[in-house]
């Protein structure tokens, strides 16, 4: 008797440490995909935001330019962002990258130092786009929703 | 004089900007590396044997934008290799992009001017170090001895990038010319060609696809080119020419913590005279690559790669070369297989340093590779070790 007590207590618990853990987990930042007002596309598959972060498309649908902003390969939001929203490993979109700035093929998207000038930029440049590990979203900017494929 | 406005601008450039940088439309980059190399046993560095310092590269490009369809690309670059190719100064590329079209779905462009060789897997930034898997590249695909041609042309080339729901596909088409070194020269058909070797033209065409979420991306390329030989007086070799064949296949696969790049070539020269007493050097080389790096650490990575090239598949022995030759030529100047083992560690943010060894039986393509030097390379065996240090901005 005493044992299922012990166990019920056990099961009693876990189920609290789940559920704050799900808590937790509920007010982690999230990984968003942002853009400039100015920029008219409020949705976009994986393989396209891929085809534009690998600096294929560069300009908008209504012949603006893109600008495209990134954080460090070293940053979480940057690794996450490749794995999970891209598809690629970091080093993979690096000689993507490489390739068109040493080749002269194109050029790599704007390199910046933190998510705060990541914020600053995607706020003030006409065109822009990057990504913020964040709930909240930065003053002149839109969430893009990404389409999963497969 | 150009060689140290290179150095010199890429030390004002990489003291002044950490990263990229960007002065109103104009993007600059930038890249420096220092190497020590042996091979004590052949002539690939030089003729004594010694560890060389002769492993340098650096180079400044720049990019800038007229409008949103125009930009202008240039890279300068100052290597030395050593006896692999010819030292100095050149323009890597200078070409005007024009964008014709580009969407959510296409990307289309052509370069006019010095354009580079997109169509190998390693082609387009092959003096670039830090964008290559190491110091000295498969041999098979990436000779030496005949690379100046290789890397590019004046010409026109045009690029098609394209996504479906299948994936993504890369088209290119190039078509031009490249003036030929002395240098060059010596290194295919040794000193005693004292004539002139012209490059008449170059055509290249090469599809890629990469399936959608795949990692995967498979490759083929074709290359039609031709070379012209007007013969000085007293000289060994005839007036001529050489018309070559390369298809190419290639394979790369990336997952997170490995991945794997092959390129496999087949390749037909046809020369009509040239050659003295009417030698027969016509004939169909193959050769294939496979390597696989892993990424050990986010900062460190291992390499190991087989490379194996025959320069005539009914003869992959040399026997026949061999026998050809009068017996002055040993039949292991017909063959090339080279395992290659390596590390690098990116110990600060641009900054790699990276050590490899070869071990390698047969020395095809060792130049001058039409009268290959019997007397320094007088044994099957050999080997290759280098060390470099990377900096790139």
């Amino acid at each position: 008797m005493q044992n299922i007590h012990h166990i019920g207590f056990r099961l009693a618990l876990a189920l609290l440490m789940l559920f704050c853990a799900n808590i937790t987990h509920a007010k982690q930042p999230e990984l968003q995909v942002i853009a400039n007002s100015s920029v008219n596309v409020t949705t976009l598959s994986e393989s396209r935001v891929r085809w534009i972060f690998s600096m294929r498309q560069t300009t908008w649908e209504d012949g603006s330019a893109i600008k495209v902003y990134v954080l460090n390969k070293q940053d979480p939001a940057h690794q996450f962002f490749c794995k999970n929203v891209l598809s690629l490993f970091p080093y993979q979109l690096e000689r993507t990258w490489n390739k068109l700035a040493y080749s002269g093929l194109g050029e790599k998207p704007i390199l910046v130092n933190d998510s705060q000038e990541m914020i600053e930029m995607i706020s003030q440049q006409p065109g822009a786009i990057g990504y913020i590990l964040s709930n909240t979203l930065p003053p002149n900017t839109h969430v893009i929703r990404i389409l999963k494929e497969g | 004089m150009i060689k140290s406005s290179i150095i010199f601008s890429f030390l004002i450039f990489s003291f002044t900007h950490s990263n990229v940088s960007s002065a109103g439309d104009v993007v600059w980059h930038g890249f420096g590396a220092q190497g020590i190399i042996q091979s004590s046993d052949s002539n690939f560095i030089n003729d004594s044997g010694d560890v060389s310092l002769r492993l340098t590269e650096v180079g400044l490009n720049a990019s800038y934008r007229i409008n949103q369809k125009l930009r202008v690309s240039a890279q300068g670059i100052y290597i030395n290799g050593g006896n692999r190719f010819d030292e100095g100064v050149r323009i890597d590329y200078l070409f005007l992009d024009y964008q014709l079209f580009n969407s959510n779905s296409w990307n289309v462009n052509a370069h006019l001017g010095r354009y580079k060789n997109y169509h190998w897997l390693y082609s387009a930034t092959r003096d670039v170090p830090h964008t290559m898997p190491s110091i000295v590249l498969p041999q098979s695909s990436y000779f030496d001895a005949f690379r100046d041609v290789s890397l590019g042309s004046d010409g026109l080339s045009l690029t098609a990038q394209h996504l479906n729901s299948l994936g993504e596909w890369d088209v290119r088409l190039s078509h031009g010319s490249s003036r030929v070194k002395d240098k060059q020269t010596e290194n295919l058909m040794s000193k005693l060609a004292t004539g002139d070797l012209e490059h008449d033209f170059d055509t290249q065409f090469s599809v890629s696809f990469s399936p959608l979420n795949s990692g995967l991306s498979l490759g083929t390329s074709l290359l039609k080119t031709k070379f012209s030989y007007h013969a000085s007086d007293n000289d060994v070799f005839n007036d001529g020419n050489a018309r070559l064949t390369r298809i190419m296949l290639s394979l790369s696969y990336g997952a997170e913590y490995w991945d794997i790049n092959a390129e496999a070539m087949h390749e037909k020269t046809e020369f009509t005279g040239l050659f003295p007493q009417g030698r027969d050097e016509n004939g169909i080389s193959q050769g294939l690559y496979i390597q696989g790096r892993y990424f050990i650490h986010p900062d460190v990575t291992l390499l190991a790669r087989f490379d194996t090239f025959d320069a005539n598949k009914d003869d992959r022995n040399g026997i026949q070369y061999q026998q050809n030759s009068g017996g002055t030529i040993p039949n292991y100047f017909a063959y090339r297989d080279q395992l290659t083992f390596g590390a690098s560690w990116d110990f600060s943010t641009n900054w790699r340093v990276r050590a490899e060894y070869h071990k390698i039986d047969g020395r095809a393509r060792l130049a001058p590779v039409f009268l290959p030097n019997t007397v320094t390379n007088d044994s099957q065996y050999w080997d290759i070790w280098a060390l470099q240090i990377i900096y790139w901005f």
